[in-house]
């Protein structure tokens, strides 16, 4: 197989480079860049109204592209390539069906136009996802969780390479949370399908995702592994003082740690690794400081995100 | 693509339309019966009121189920397509490994296919009522229909053809405006335009102007499907 120019690293099963939409002199997103490998769970994280949902419509044909491109197999994203579409399952936004229908009769439909024919294919997304009662019942009865699981179901029906899921837990209770986020791992490592998972939430993903992308006002801001995260992020240690001024003066003059902010006036974090909490005590009573509590915590990724998302790292 | 159309019917309950262009067609059929041998078109002295040249009966017909059938095909041509798009089971139609274009032109032809059978049978079944009822009645109007003559069927045909691909402009404008009142309203100006009579002039009686408006029709219909591979789905 012959790829063109910027397939470059191809083990990458969707690639986007550059990837520009301009609707009306805005831009939605700007060169956005997604490598996604194959066998990953990509949690694609960024607050309402980031452009999530606009690159996500452009990686399935939704939309067109105003600049960049989009890999998808190894090949590049065309209006006219339908064919990589049978490969792929997705569900952007809110699903939509043929409400007068039954749930079984719309992934039935589902399987005609995708030309995928394997019997006992229609039960089993719907046992997957916890709507076989519902099977016989119209749509238009069903509540919106049902809607949102058979969405997936629907998604997930004809067992796809690459699986396109936008903010799927909407409208999910949190045991329905779980029982997605149990699915989706189960999918991608006995199946091998790789998913793009979207949310507002870091939570969400934070469990499953082998890699994550940040996007902030249309722009891609960090694209990291977990692993990546796991270990950047060693921790620090949380100290409580009933001065707090005097304790940071202790901390920077007596103990010369240069690496540590105080939040909202009431609490140290100390970031430098060569010091343990028993000299970090000891030092702190020497010098008339009060300590109130003192304790040692990992950076919890919420707030690396929310770094991001702030401009903060980048 | 008969596929296709077959799975259009069928997500769009071709059932309920079914029912429902049975019932047109009825009571057409009783309006129009009641029209040649009930007297409801005439004066009290008994004489037609009706305009000149409009005195044979295969003018009602033509104009009554022309009218109920633009309407028809209009309001059906919005509910398989404008909805479509109102109600975003485009955008999963777009997901799927299907030519957007020939997703479009089979849920136009499913309409089309339809919508002409059921114009076709209509007109069967007012003219054979009309005609049996001519052999024991009397009409005002003056029967000028001979079923048993071949052109009668290929003119008849055809006429549908023109009515049904009229309702294709109507899609256009419904398409454009992304609303289904839209294309209803549109239908209706159209049968204003197609139909009426400005004293004795029309449009309808005209030989020249079906075929420009069936060419018309079929240019606004491919305009439809033309730019539906770039185009955003917003």
């Amino acid at each position: 197989m012959v790829f063109g120019k910027g397939a470059v690293n191809m083990p990458n099963i969707l690639q986007t480079n550059q990837l520009t939409k301009t609707i009306g002199g805005k831009d939605l997103v700007k060169n956005v860049n997604i490598h996604i490998k194959k066998g990953e769970i990509y949690g694609f994280l960024g607050p309402n109204g980031a452009g999530k949902t606009t690159v996500m419509k452009m990686i399935t044909n939704l939309w067109k592209p105003t600049g960049g491109e989009v890999w998808l197999f190894g090949e590049k994203l065309r209006p006219a390539s339908y064919e990589v579409l049978k490969r792929m399952g997705s569900m952007i936004e809110f699903p939509s069906f043929y409400e007068h229908m039954s749930g079984k009769e719309n992934l039935q439909l589902h399987c005609e136009y995708m030309g995928y024919y394997m019997s006992g294919s229609v039960e089993n997304a719907l046992e997957m996802l916890g709507l076989s009662e519902a099977a016989e019942k119209k749509v238009k009865s069903y509540s919106l969780g049902m809607k949102q699981r058979l969405g997936i179901a629907r998604a997930i029906l004809c067992k796809p390479e690459l699986l396109i899921l936008d903010e799927p837990t909407n409208g999910l209770d949190p045991a329905g949370m779980k029982q997605l986020r149990d699915l989706l791992r189960m999918l991608c490592s006995e199946y091998g399908i790789t998913i793009m998972i979207s949310s507002h939430l870091l939570s969400e993903v934070e469990s499953i995702a082998d890699t994550i992308g940040v996007i902030h006002h249309g722009n891609m801001m960090k694209e990291v592994s977990m692993k990546e995260i796991a270990e950047k992020n060693t921790g620090y240690i949380t100290l409580a003082a009933a001065d707090v001024k005097k304790a940071a003066y202790v901390l920077a003059d007596k103990l010369e740690l240069d690496q540590f902010k105080v939040i909202d006036g009431q609490e140290i974090r100390i970031y430098n690794d060569r010091i343990d909490t028993t000299e970090l005590v000891s030092v702190l009573s020497v010098n008339g400081v009060e300590i109130i509590s003192i304790g040692k915590k990992a950076e919890s990724l919420e707030d690396y995100f929310l770094k991001l998302t702030e401009g903060g790292i980048r | 693509m008969l596929k296709l159309i077959r799975l259009e019917w069928k997500k769009n309950n071709i059932g309920k339309y079914t029912m429902a262009a049975f019932i047109l067609a009825v009571l057409l059929c009783l309006f129009l019966f009641a029209l040649a041998f009930l007297g409801i078109a005439e004066d009290p002295d008994g004489t037609l009121d009706a305009a000149e040249g409009m005195n044979v009966i295969s003018a009602p017909v033509e104009l009554f189920t022309s009218m109920s059938f633009l309407i028809f095909t209009s309001v059906m041509l919005s509910s398989f397509i404008v909805s479509a798009y109102k109600n975003k089971t485009m955008n999963l139609m777009f997901s799927y490994p299907v030519k957007r274009q020939k997703i479009l032109a089979s849920q136009m032809l499913a309409v089309w296919l339809f919508c002409l059978a059921a114009l076709v049978f209509t007109k069967l079944l007012i003219y054979t009522c009309i005609y049996m009822g001519s052999q024991s009645m009397e009409s005002t109007f003056a029967i000028d229909f001979n079923m048993g003559s071949l052109s009668f069927y290929v003119q008849l045909l055809l006429k549908s053809v023109v009515i049904v691909s009229m309702s294709f402009i109507a899609l256009f404008v419904g398409m454009m405006m992304k609303s289904s009142k839209a294309a209803i309203v549109t239908s209706f100006v159209l049968i204003f335009l197609t139909q009426a009579n400005i004293g004795d002039f029309s449009l309808a009686g005209n030989r020249v102007f079906p075929v420009i408006l069936t060419t018309i029709s079929i240019i606004f219909a491919v305009l439809s499907v033309w730019n539906a591979e770039t185009k955003d789905l917003l």
